[in-house]
């Protein structure tokens, strides 16, 4: 449309124009979890297992439940009693998915596992009394790795499973056992990847305010994704009985016409999803476990006739990387408490409790078999690979996640022809393993050190076995053997190819002379991949057929009798920017200054509902998107109108600072204000939203894929086992920027833990399960003497579509592993076959001690 | 027990009741008001709890707030001179150097303070200084390239 | 004092908190009461002498950093104490403070060592003057009795013509050492007169391992010297592993750091540090 092309001209997409959160964050005014302080609020504490793996005999309140200042204790099993358990929403073939509920009530099965919960009138009264708590144990053999689990005779963690194997599934693309008989060689490896906690510096927290006269809750919390928290929390504490709630339902007439529109309206937009989806996860759970079908009978029911749904809110998060997505456990009981008593309480998870079940992530195995030809081509890829998922499943998804992600990316930017992947889940007494930036990115990390391990075996440089089979844009087939369609955005080649050109390979080989002379020895690791952000048309559909309909997102924008620009996202910012990113793209599109948009998130009042929220780096393209597709149309609401003011044509009307005017004439313009007050003036109101917009945006169709290279030098001291990173290139392709500042940003914070993962993070477990990492003196988050100078060279694939921002969260730390391990094992000329590389290990490798 | 204590916090003088075992981060965000001082850990490793006492940085989570008696304590809301910014917090403005912004409380004091001891550090120094001082999202690039900007602001008698 | 000889041990002694705060926190030590002692000035005060230099309970360890006494009189503390935390810790935490929690990755009871330093200590029944090499019992316990509190330390004199240095490896910047020497070489006539090797991180004390100190005796200070120095650590040493590293990790360290802090000790050899 004309009038949509003319916008400002200020152009602020493009530009690293400073941030809008600035303005509060740098003046400590931010609006943290732990900030909302509401008066007379309670102070929840959790009594929790010490013990890995334990029955719980018997648990003795009483004393606590006196101690001055306490408000109430409850057990576990008074608090299970009255809530709806966690079930699996979409279950996955060969998957049982236990089904438990929030509290610890039979079984203890992590160090940490909550079993029963204070409520006092100051933190410290709380922790007091809940010293107080007598509980008995009985203790079990803790099972602390995937060995364990998988012994004969191993304790089971949860009755239905098959043992502790909670989750088998092959996927097979190609004719991979031809292909395997048919090439010269096999090449094997087997690959182990550590347990990391996904931490951020603001740990998870609640605060459930009741008001006093309508008993409504207000749930401040962290959670990336409010809307499923809102109604996980409906859904979770409804405690009428079924008739009652069926009766409820068939009586509320409004309720009862709303939702069945509302299921014609969903049926409708997602047809071809819903029929190509696939039942057989959800048969295979029933098969073993029937109780599901009570649980969402029950919470079905109780939704429908549910008539005041919490409000969830988060002004400020502190960071995420996916730790909270999924429902923090406590939650729910936190909610039960301030419900049961009256009054607002509060739960702000301690570092220690962040450490154990704040969220964990990337304890994975892979047992890799690459068919090759001598020549150096690559044919076929076999992977066994497990994942060590803790004891309880995270919802609405955790390690569910993982493999589905992996089998579409595994083989990542090579040719072959054949790929088999078997993938399971195992439980171990640990805790729950959590979506962490680029859940997958373990894909890259096996990949890319199977190609070098294989380049090693057959004598090869890693880069030139990378440039013989890495695609190029023009020898990309049309799709992935895996599904997903290629179109120009796979730009991965483009990627290497650059960086490439940016290694002085004659430098570096006068750096590693120079190095061994004082013992030193220096390296050069590469990693190249490619991510789904969000991804072509049937992306989605690769994953698991049907899962489109969750990378739909409402768009809605209106704007007020006064003039002001108020956008709504689904998203949920917590350092990515969004409040400034958005606010570019809108400005543009509405040819006004930055401040004269509202950006409104973070309240499941006023914003729209998203099953994700925030995460899988939806907030560029999805996010993004939505909010340009929303602007445009409501932008033609707005020059249609001016149009008729300015008694012009509609491809006349121009926008430049908020100066609505036909083009030429900019000294006889309107403003925005005038518009909507005409606007008002017609619609015969006074107040309120005079244009509005409700959009549905398919993120399936627009942005594509984002690829880089990741390019790492190390230098070890023989001496002391010690690393440091002389150089670290990340060479980048997301299309194009919309700030690059902060996609630098983000760039450089994905790497960093990438950095912290190899060199310096593991959530250590003994083989009992015991946590040894509980505090920030055992787990060890780098500091700025520990992350290198990252440089980052840009490229900018564009496309004809009219979306074309992609996502950049992610990929840091999915590249950075791979490198870094990469360069080590160069530097010190074998295969290193784990991700966790502390001074010991080095040294280890190295042959210079041995291990104790 | 509980105990009188009196200290300045931002320019204001306070007189406060306090329990022993209280901290000073506690009291600060609890019973005085300011939210600004962020708890990360609550045990002395993350920095985010970082103030000025007497002018030196100190972890707040570090201290009984009773050790805090006639002492005088800057927060991070006690940097702006009003609507004046204090040349650290225009830097890292210009400089885009947080993303989440829960770490930058303790960044802004451990900063005011390095400059105020050393107004032209090098790279190395500043990164040496900051150590102290976790953050996760940002790779630490871009708020070392705040504390310089912020060299050069200051070193132009911007202020 | 008599506060002290009636709490006993329910009290804890706060001078800087850093050490003391943290164990609180994480409610692994929970002190019925507590004694400030932050406020007691006669104990800040750095005191130099001809027979060497004192420090007292409430001086902080940025206090001693930036201290002229401690850098020209007792040097090895001085190359201690930079590794001593992050600035913000230094800005509380006490040198004293840091001695009497006798965490065996701390600097200060090796530097203790090292010196051949003396323990003054009050209590009600009087004062005590212990030697570094009679304090240290175990992991984070010394031979304070309850009622008593360590109110000076006393570095004695130090040699011109010895060197300092003190050398750790710790995983990051500013963590605990994995392990870390004190150590100090005196150097006469182009052959070494004394020799201490005071190690951290290695055992639930700071430990010198005499038989490497002696071998030292009499020889030039060279790489030669220091390597079969550093042999006889790594066959003596019987460190621990944990998280962190391995034990043969520690014990390789040892060696390395033998031969790195004598060869730095050697260079400063009559030069203040």
């Amino acid at each position: 449309m004309a009038g949509s092309t003319q916008t400002s001209g200020l152009g602020f997409v493009g530009q690293s124009v400073k941030r809008v959160e600035d303005e509060r964050f740098l003046i400590g005014k931010g609006q943290f979890v732990a900030d909302v302080m509401p008066d007379g609020v309670l102070h929840a504490v959790f009594v929790r297992s010490p013990y890995p793996h334990a029955t719980i005999t018997s648990i003795d309140v009483s004393e606590a439940a006196r101690h001055p200042g306490v408000a109430r204790v409850f057990t576990g099993k008074a608090l299970n009693e009255v809530t709806q358990p966690f079930v699996p929403l979409a279950p996955q073939p060969g998957s049982y998915t236990p089904i438990y509920h929030a509290m610890a009530d039979e079984k203890a099965r992590h160090i940490g596992d909550p079993v029963a919960l204070v409520v006092a009138e100051s933190r410290h009264i709380a922790e007091d009394a809940a010293e107080l708590v007598v509980v008995d144990y009985d203790m079990l053999d803790g099972v602390g790795s995937i060995d364990r689990a998988l012994a004969t005779d191993a304790p089971q963690l949860w009755d239905r499973a098959d043992g502790n194997t909670l989750s088998d599934a092959t996927d097979t693309y190609g004719p991979v056992d031809e292909v395997f008989a048919a090439a010269d060689r096999v090449v094997s490896i087997t690959l182990d990847s550590h347990r990391q906690a996904n931490q951020s510096m603001e740990t998870r927290g609640t605060v459930v305010e009741v008001d006093g006269v309508t008993g409504l809750l207000t749930v401040h919390n962290t959670s990336q994704g409010p809307h499923v928290l809102k109604w996980a929390i409906a859904a979770q504490t409804v405690n009428q009985g079924r008739m009652k709630s069926l009766w409820g339902f068939v009586r509320n007439t409004s309720r009862r016409k709303a939702f069945f529109a509302a299921a014609k309206d969903f049926r409708k937009a997602n047809k071809d999803d819903l029929k190509g989806q696939d039942n057989a996860g959800m048969k295979g759970q029933l098969k073993k476990d029937r109780s599901l079908l009570k649980y969402m009978g029950r919470m079905g029911l109780g939704l429908l006739a549910t008539e005041n749904f919490p409000t969830v809110t988060s002004v400020d998060i502190g960071g995420g990387f996916g730790a909270k997505g999924p429902i923090a456990r406590e939650d729910i009981p936190v909610v039960v408490a301030a419900m049961s008593l009256g009054r607002s309480v509060q739960w702000i998870e301690d570092r220690v409790e962040s450490l154990s079940d704040g969220g964990q992530a990337r304890e994975e195995r892979f047992h890799v078999d690459v068919a090759v030809n001598n020549d150096g081509t690559v044919k076929g890829l076999r992977v066994d690979a497990l994942i060590d998922g803790g004891a309880y499943p995270a919802f609405p998804f955790g390690a569910n996640l993982i493999g589905t992600l992996w089998k579409v990316y595994m083989p990542g930017p090579y040719h072959f022809e054949a790929f088999q992947l078997r993938s399971r889940i195992i439980a171990t007494n640990k805790g729950r393993v959590v979506p962490y930036r680029g859940p997958w990115a373990n894909e890259t990390w096996m990949r890319e050190r199977a190609i070098d391990a294989v380049a090693a075996e057959l004598g090869m440089d890693p880069a030139d076995l990378r440039s013989k089979n890495m695609m190029t844009q023009d020898n990309a087939p049309a799709a992935f053997i895996t599904g997903p369609t290629i179109d120009e955005t796979m730009s991965t080649r483009k990627t290497f190819d650059r960086a490439l050109e940016m290694i002085d390979r004659d430098q570096l080989a006068r750096d590693k002379a120079d190095a061994e002379a004082r013992n030193h020895r220096i390296g050069l690791g590469i990693a190249s991949y490619h991510e789904a952000a969000p991804g072509p048309p049937n992306f989605a559909d690769s994953i698991s057929p049907g899962s489109g309909m969750l990378l739909k997102e409402d768009g809605r924008a209106t704007i007020e009798s006064d003039g002001r620009i108020v956008m709504y996202t689904s998203q949920v910012p917590h350092g990515q920017s969004h409040q400034t990113t958005y606010k570019q793209i809108v400005a543009d599109e509405f040819g006004v200054a930055m401040e004269d948009v509202e950006v409104i998130w973070g309240n499941t009042d006023k914003s729209q509902f998203s099953f994700i929220g925030t995460g899988g780096s939806r907030g560029g393209p999805l996010g993004g998107g939505v909010m340009r597709a929303t602007a445009r149309e409501i932008r033609k609401q707005v020059d249609e109108l001016a149009a008729e003011m300015l008694e012009a044509d509609i491809e006349d009307v121009t926008i430049v600072d908020g100066n609505i005017h036909v083009s030429g004439t900019p000294a006889h313009g309107i403003s925005y204000a005038d518009v909507a007050a005409e606007a008002a003036k017609r619609a015969s109101v006074t107040a309120g939203p005079v244009f509005d917009v409700d959009l549905k945006y398919e993120g399936v169709g627009n942005g594509g894929w984002s690829c880089a290279t990741h390019v790492a030098i190390v230098d070890i001291d023989l001496d002391t086992g010690q690393v440091t990173i002389p150089r670290y290139l990340v060479v980048e392709d997301c299309g194009p920027i919309i700030n690059p500042a902060i996609v630098d940003g983000q760039v450089r914070g994905g790497v960093a833990q990438g950095i912290g993962a190899v060199f310096y993070e593991k959530a250590f477990y003994d083989d009992d399960a015991n946590l040894l990492t509980t505090t920030y003196m055992d787990y060890l988050i780098p500091t700025a003497m520990e992350i290198p100078e990252i440089e980052i060279e840009h490229l900018e694939t564009l496309t004809e579509g009219e979306n074309d921002f992609r996502g950049i969260g992610e990929g840091g730390m999915i590249g950075a592993p791979a490198a870094l391990t990469n360069a080590v094992s160069d530097a010190l000329g074998i295969q290193v076959t784990t991700q966790y590389l502390p001074p010991s290990t080095i040294l280890e490798l190295a042959g210079i001690i041995t291990p104790d | 027990m509980s105990h009188s204590i009196t200290f300045t916090i931002n320019g204001e003088i306070t007189t406060l009741d306090i329990e022993a075992r209280r901290s000073l981060a506690d009291v600060i965000r609890e019973d005085i008001g300011p939210t600004g001082t962020h708890l990360g850990c609550e045990h002395g490793v993350c920095g985010a709890c970082t103030i000025l006492l007497d002018g030196q940085p100190a972890r707040a989570c570090l201290m009984l707030a009773v050790q805090a008696d006639n002492a005088t304590i800057t927060t991070i809301e006690g940097l702006a001179d009003g609507d004046k910014m204090h040349p650290i917090q225009k830097a890292m403005h210009e400089a885009m150097s947080f993303q989440c912004a829960f770490c930058t409380p303790g960044f802004l004091m451990s900063a005011v303070a390095l400059l105020e001891e050393n107004p032209n550090p090098t790279t190395d120094e500043i990164r040496e200084e900051l150590s102290g001082n976790l953050c996760r999202c940002t790779g630490y690039q871009s708020i070392i390239d705040g504390v310089e900007t912020a060299v050069r602001l200051m070193s132009r008698g911007e202020s | 004092m008599t506060l002290l000889a009636e709490l006993g041990d329910d009290a804890k002694i706060l001078a800087g908190g850093q050490s003391l705060l943290p164990v609180m926190a994480l409610r692994l030590g929970t002190p019925p009461h507590i004694i400030d002692i932050g406020g007691l000035t006669e104990l800040a005060d750095i005191t130099a002498s001809p027979d060497g230099v004192t420090i007292g309970a409430t001086v902080r360890h940025r206090t001693a950093e930036t201290s002229d006494d401690i850098a020209r009189h007792a040097p090895l503390v001085a190359a201690a104490l930079p590794h001593v935390g992050h600035r913000a810790i230094r800005t509380r935490g006490t040198v004293l403070g840091s001695i009497a929690h006798a965490d065996p990755a701390a600097e200060m009871p090796a530097v203790c060592l090292a010196t051949g330093a003396t323990m003054v200590t009050r209590s009600i029944d009087g004062e005590r003057q212990i030697a570094a090499a009679d304090f240290f019992e175990g992991y984070l316990t010394t031979v304070l009795h309850d009622n008593e509190i360590l109110t000076h330390v006393r570095f004695p004199a130090w040699s011109a013509t010895a060197g300092a240095a003190v050398v750790e490896i710790s995983r990051r910047h500013g963590d605990y050492a994995l392990v870390g020497l004190a150590c100090t070489v005196d150097v006469a006539d182009g052959e070494i007169t004394s020799a201490a090797l005071s190690f951290l991180g290695v055992s639930g004390t700071p430990v010198r391992v005499t038989k490497a100190e002696q071998s030292l005796a009499g020889k030039p200070p060279d790489d030669a010297a220091f390597a079969a120095a550093a042999d006889i650590v790594t066959a003596t040493l019987e460190p621990g592993g944990d998280v962190h590293a391995t034990a043969n990790y520690r014990r390789h360290i040892a060696g390395v750091l033998t031969r790195r802090g004598l060869a730095e000790a050697a260079a400063r050899t009559g030069v203040p540090a």
